[in-house]
């Protein structure tokens, strides 16, 4: 891992050259949210933000995905689609690069979907540590940490005058090896310095999820009424799973007019009453409380057993913006309380 | 300021009627300045129960949620009533699906709070900011008494409240069966400054700007889903065939369904703010609403969800209806 400095009058100097050779992703401000989205200089991106509104997930699973295009008609003429050229995703939040790592079990299993690991593979993720995580920030619950390069390619942290740099793949020592004029060696003092911004952050973060042994717990409170009691309040709307960096269901739809169609495949929900509906009319989830149960159980059960990762990496997003406080956090430490 | 006990008395006397199911109103959230729907199925229940102006949900939604999952052999449907707990605006919902026999009258329970505005959690987060333990936030004639750390902080309503409550000329519950503490009169009036103003731009100019706020819709229907009068069995988006939208999610068909949503809502919507508070995007869709409220006042003199023995605007037809805008 190579330890650099890069000043902050080289922070947009950098991202500019960046851009020059590359599709470089970074938070945008529209009309008072932040967004992933792609910039042509420097100066467009905002890095004075908490995290943007929706994971960037977005940009290598993204919501909606053309898989082919064809033509309608008896022929059936079929027109393959090139995926998407590399990224660069800068900026990108510590919690949000982990919730990229556990996509990649889902989507890399026994059937590769060449569509997120074409773009994931090919994507390079530039991290920038959260120095001021929010309210509902809970990734310390997994033992991570706001400043974590665990997932990154690259990753910064502002230490007051400068950024602290890690570079960590060997994707991010070939993105450096182009622009190194910009960076200097880091001394040990800086590193101390980072050490130290990083514990700050750390102490910021007060809220707490208690998962031990929930695997355990959650596979003897099925049936329990408790889940009745958490689904009571949901309205069945998308903003958790939408929201979710980690969630991944999708749908699959053809869209066609007279003389052209594409096969697409857009996020799908498990709040939404028709996720699960066989064509026999047969749902096994007929009832919200099915549904809301299903989203504490794939992440807290279903994922930790086949995968051996929690599902959740702590970001806050469906507590922060759930209509109704159906609050993640609360929730599975209830749901660990809860006796069988 | 309502008394917290006379509401949970009255709860309670309600849920125990063998005749209802359920009361729904509202507890303390889970963190800062949330408060959350709370249901009482039990007397008990409704000693969690809490009014303040943190209780910002529309919970007239949830009769209209109910399911009815299909009856096993020999059971009978379950016919109780539901109490809900309203405000004046939460009221105007129930009185409008009342009025489209979406519900009858007698299968709900209607326990109004008279309301004179509640904040927009938006802007009090953002001027608290980092509130972790729950903050407790007081009606104080025209201020808001917020209590932090045992430290209190008066803020001048205008400052904290939706727009909705700014305007709100229906306090008090127009319908109700229990009032829990006094009538609430208000000499506030809409004029519709910001639709006046909106108008008044060019074609592109507005386009422009919608153009950008549907650009960010995710399509959760939040919106939907939060409406109290966004009841139908099968809403249109969810159609498969005909698909009358698509499930791209892209400019073109997130304009199609916002602005659907604002029309099938025309001479409904009550102005209760929900679609606009849990958007997660932040798209401000009230400007929609309220732009077809002044329309639909201006042309046929009608303001929904008043009077729950009148007819659906679009039920009626009188006439005199103008109609110089028919082709």
């Amino acid at each position: 891992m190579d330890k650099l400095i890069l000043s902050k009058d080289n922070l947009p100097k950098f991202i500019d050259e960046l851009i020059k050779k590359n599709t470089v992703f970074a938070p945008v401000n529209n009309n008072d949210i932040v967004i992933f989205s792609q910039i042509k200089k420097a100066n467009e991106a905002n890095f004075d933000f908490l995290n943007s509104q929706y994971p960037p997930k977005a940009l290598i699973f993204n919501q909606t995905e053309t898989i082919f295009k064809f033509k309608p008609g008896p022929k059936g003429d079929i027109e393959p689609i090139k995926i998407d050229e590399k990224k660069i995703i800068f900026g990108i939040r510590p919690c949000d690069a982990k919730s990229m790592a556990i996509l990649d079990y889902a989507f890399s299993g026994e059937f590769k979907d060449p569509y997120f690991l074409t773009k994931r593979n090919t994507s390079v993720l530039i991290g920038l540590s959260c120095m001021q995580p929010g309210v509902n920030c809970f990734c310390t619950s997994f033992d991570d940490s706001p400043a974590s390069s665990k997932y990154v390619d690259i990753l910064l942290t502002d230490i007051g005058d400068k950024y602290y740099v890690e570079v960590i793949s060997d994707k991010g020592k070939q993105i450096i090896k182009g622009e190194n004029k910009f960076f200097k060696p880091a001394k040990e003092s800086d590193e101390k310095s980072k050490k130290e911004a990083e514990k700050k952050a750390i102490n910021t973060i007060k809220r707490t999820q208690k998962t031990e042994k929930i695997v355990e717990k959650l596979d003897k409170i099925f049936e329990n009424k408790f889940w009745k009691e958490v689904a009571d309040r949901c309205i069945g709307c998308g903003v958790c799973t939408y929201l979710c960096p980690t969630c991944h269901c999708f749908d699959i739809q053809d869209e066609s007019t007279l003389t052209k169609g594409a096969r697409i495949r857009v996020w799908d929900t498990c709040m939404n009453p028709e996720y699960t509906l066989q064509a026999s009319g047969y749902n096994p989830r007929p009832a919200r409380a099915n549904r809301v149960k299903n989203r504490v159980y794939h992440k807290y059960n279903y994922y930790p057993k086949n995968y051996n990762v929690i599902a959740c990496v702590g970001c806050g997003r469906c507590i922060d913006l759930c209509p109704v406080n159906i609050d993640i956090i609360d929730v599975v430490t209830r749901a660990g309380e809860v006796k069988p | 300021m309502v008394n917290e006990k006379e509401l949970q008395d009255a709860v309670k006397k309600t849920v125990e009627k063998k005749d209802v199911k359920y009361v729904v109103g509202y507890e303390k959230g889970t963190y800062g300045f949330q408060a959350k729907p709370s249901f009482a199925y039990e007397p008990k229940d409704a000693e969690k129960f809490i009014f303040s102006p943190l209780c910002v949900h529309n919970l007239a939604v949830f009769p209209m949620l109910e399911e009815k999952p299909p009856l096993r052999k020999g059971e009978e449907p379950d016919t109780r009533k539901i109490g809900v707990v309203v405000k004046g605006c939460d009221s105007r919902a129930i009185v409008q699906i009342i009025q489209e026999k979406g519900l009858d009258r007698d299968k709900v329970v209607i326990i109004g709070i008279p309301c004179s505005g509640v904040v927009d959690p938006k802007k009090i987060e953002a001027k608290f900011p980092g509130q972790i333990k729950n903050v407790d936030v007081k009606d104080d004639g025209d201020k808001f008494a917020i209590t932090i750390d045992g430290k209190t902080t008066k803020v001048a309503k205008d400052e904290l409240m939706p727009d909705k409550c700014k305007t709100c000329q229906y306090p008090t519950p127009v319908l109700y069966d229990i009032l829990i503490g006094k009538e609430i009169k208000s000499s506030k009036k809409e004029d519709y400054k910001a639709v006046k103003a909106f108008e008044k731009k060019s074609m592109k100019e507005k386009w422009e700007y919608w153009e950008k706020q549907f650009e960010k819709c995710i399509r959760c229907y939040a919106c939907r889903n939060a409406c109290p009068l966004c009841y139908c069995k099968e809403c249109m988006v969810d159609q498969l065939d005909p698909q009358w939208v698509r499930r791209s999610v892209d400019v073109s068909e997130n304009t199609a369904w916002n602005l659907l949503r604002a029309f099938h809502l025309a001479g409904r919507c009550i102005g209760c703010g929900q679609c606009e508070r849990v958007c997660p995007m932040g798209i401000p869709l009230m400007e929609l609403n309220k732009k077809l409220e002044k329309d639909i006042l201006e042309l046929y003199d009608y303001i929904s969800g008043i009077d729950a023995e009148a007819k659906p605007l679009l039920a009626m037809f009188k006439p005199d209806d103008p109609e110089e805008f028919i082709l």
